[in-house]
């Protein structure tokens, strides 16, 4: 039997040695292969697998349309508390200038700026959403006000809040079609 | 190969005896009953320089192009070195096996097998620089959108770069001890782990990513002057299925096709799902085409860039 299976394996690379992309039999040394007796189908691995995969992608596909559709209600209010605080850190982060970094070239800049866009326009946005917190909100409006005068870049630029679009990190249009789908691609855009 | 089938079906396939070499190709006809789908050199070639030629444009257009020096372009330029790694595997592969059938190399030589082991070592370096250049664009997009205030100070290009410098150091050691250890299944089996891990990790990142994105969709739709389109909701999970959907159907069959390899070689039902190797081949260097179009080419910077470098090209502009 063990002689039979030897002489078996030498021809069964010679049998292939004719055909191409033989090289990967090689290291494998496959024996004979029986194939009597199957009970299934016998392509049934690769079937069952492209079969597993698909619809693997299309639950996946539904799962996100439906977070899209429902969701959970109370992260928003999770989201805006979250942003408060990191609006009071970013105060204190921004302290030091901008221009003691070397890399910051003029686009750079910019994509700071529409950092600071960003966060006015969440505040006012967060103004109008709820009147009744609009004290300590306006308060540090107008410490980011002072903060942007103050580096001299950002002036003009307080002005249109919507007009400019920053390739590379931030797309602030609201009438873009884009939405979320740039989120996920190259630069993703925060919506405002 | 194709001469050879026919005499061999007519033959029967009952015969036992051992003493003749055709009654042994019986044998050898079992073997080859799910036959090795054979995929066209041309289709091959194709593939493979079409993958190199895309991936080379990006890693060029983002070398000439100062404005993208970012982290970001970073991390797709090194998932573009590892598509073109795995597409420039297979061409070398490919000529190997040509100049083998032309007899110039032999099948046994120990010089053959030490280049088939770089081979499959720079193959494998693909795969794992693809794995982690994909969860780097993740992280980097995370840290985008969740710490965004603070995202120039996280994210420096020195730090992108060490970054970038410790995944492929990384990488290249792994290949090579994979490559040198491949017979073993601890080696075969961290293997297979990672793969879905870095899938899950992955889509967990961009589901966080996404549930913002909505809530913040939510948030505009609840302004009276919105007009924003409740259809861009579909279309960010179009996009998140498109990214893993593609990197799945790419990768998996191949890592499905190592664990079958390893553990039930004999099997003729893993020894026919193993015969559609080279369609699993193609498939990786498929997803080498594909992934420039899912990252680099929505970037309207890149595509300026390379706006830029045809029309240059076509009307000798100054240089």
């Amino acid at each position: 039997m063990s002689s039979l299976r030897l002489i078996s394996n030498r021809t069964s690379q010679q049998a292939l040695s004719n055909s191409d992309y033989t090289w990967d039999y090689e290291y494998y040394e496959y024996g004979p292969v029986s194939f009597e007796g199957l009970k299934a189908h016998k392509y049934s691995i690769v079937i069952g697998f492209w079969v597993g995969l698909a619809v693997f992608v299309i639950f996946m596909f539904f799962v996100l349309t439906l977070l899209t559709k429902t969701g959970a209600p109370h992260q928003d209010n999770a989201e805006l508390s979250e942003k408060r605080f990191r609006m009071n850190s970013f105060v204190a982060d921004f302290g030091r200038p901008l221009e003691s970094e070397r890399v910051f070239s003029h686009q750079m800049a910019e994509e700071s700026q529409s950092l600071f866009h960003f966060c006015i326009n969440e505040l006012d946005h967060m103004n109008k959403a709820k009147e009744s917190q609009k004290g300590p909100s306006l308060d540090s409006n107008t410490h980011f006000q002072e903060v942007s005068k103050s580096s001299g870049v950002f002036e003009e630029d307080l002005h249109r809040l919507t007009k400019f679009n920053i390739p590379n990190f931030v797309n602030t249009e609201q009438n873009s079609s884009l939405g979320e789908d740039d989120l996920l691609i190259s630069e993703p855009p925060i919506i405002l | 190969m194709s001469t050879d089938r026919p005499s061999n079906l007519i033959k029967h396939p009952g015969q036992t005896s051992i003493a003749s070499l055709e009654n042994i190709s019986d044998f050898s006809l079992n073997i080859t009953d799910c036959a090795q789908v054979v995929v066209p050199e041309e289709v091959f070639f194709t593939v493979a320089a079409a993958g190199i030629l895309e991936n080379l444009l990006i890693l060029i257009a983002v070398i000439r192009n100062k404005n993208l020096h970012l982290p970001m372009y970073f991390f797709i330029c090194s998932l573009a070195i590892s598509d073109m790694l795995g597409s420039l595997y297979k061409t070398l592969e490919n000529i190997f096996i040509i100049l083998c059938k032309m007899g110039y190399l032999t099948r046994h030589g120990d010089f053959e097998k030490k280049l088939d082991d770089a081979m499959d070592s720079m193959f494998i370096l693909s795969l794992l620089g693809s794995i982690f250049s994909l969860l780097a664009i993740a992280a980097d997009r995370y840290i985008t959108i969740f710490y965004a205030l603070r995202y120039h100070n996280i994210m420096t290009l020195r730090r992108a770069l060490v970054i970038l410098a410790i995944i492929w150091a990384f990488c290249a050691g792994s290949s090579i001890a994979i490559a040198l250890f491949s017979y073993e299944a601890a080696t075969v089996i961290p293997f297979t782990i990672l793969f879905p891990l870095m899938m899950c990790f992955i889509l967990c990142l961009y589901v966080h990513m996404f549930l913002l994105a909505r809530s913040h969709a939510k948030k505009i739709a609840s302004l009276p002057s919105s007009t924003v389109h409740h259809r861009t909701n579909m279309k960010g999970a179009i996009t998140l299925t498109i990214f893993l959907g593609v990197f799945l159907c790419c990768w998996a069959p191949f890592v499905l096709h190592i664990l079958l390899a390893r553990f039930c070689p004999h099997n003729p039902y893993c020894a026919c799902y193993m015969s559609i190797f080279h369609v699993n081949g193609t498939l990786i260097m498929c997803n080498a085409i594909i992934n420039p179009m899912i990252f680099a080419f929505r970037s309207p910077e890149l595509r300026s860039t390379f706006k830029k470098m045809f029309y240059c090209s076509r009307s000798s502009c100054n240089w």
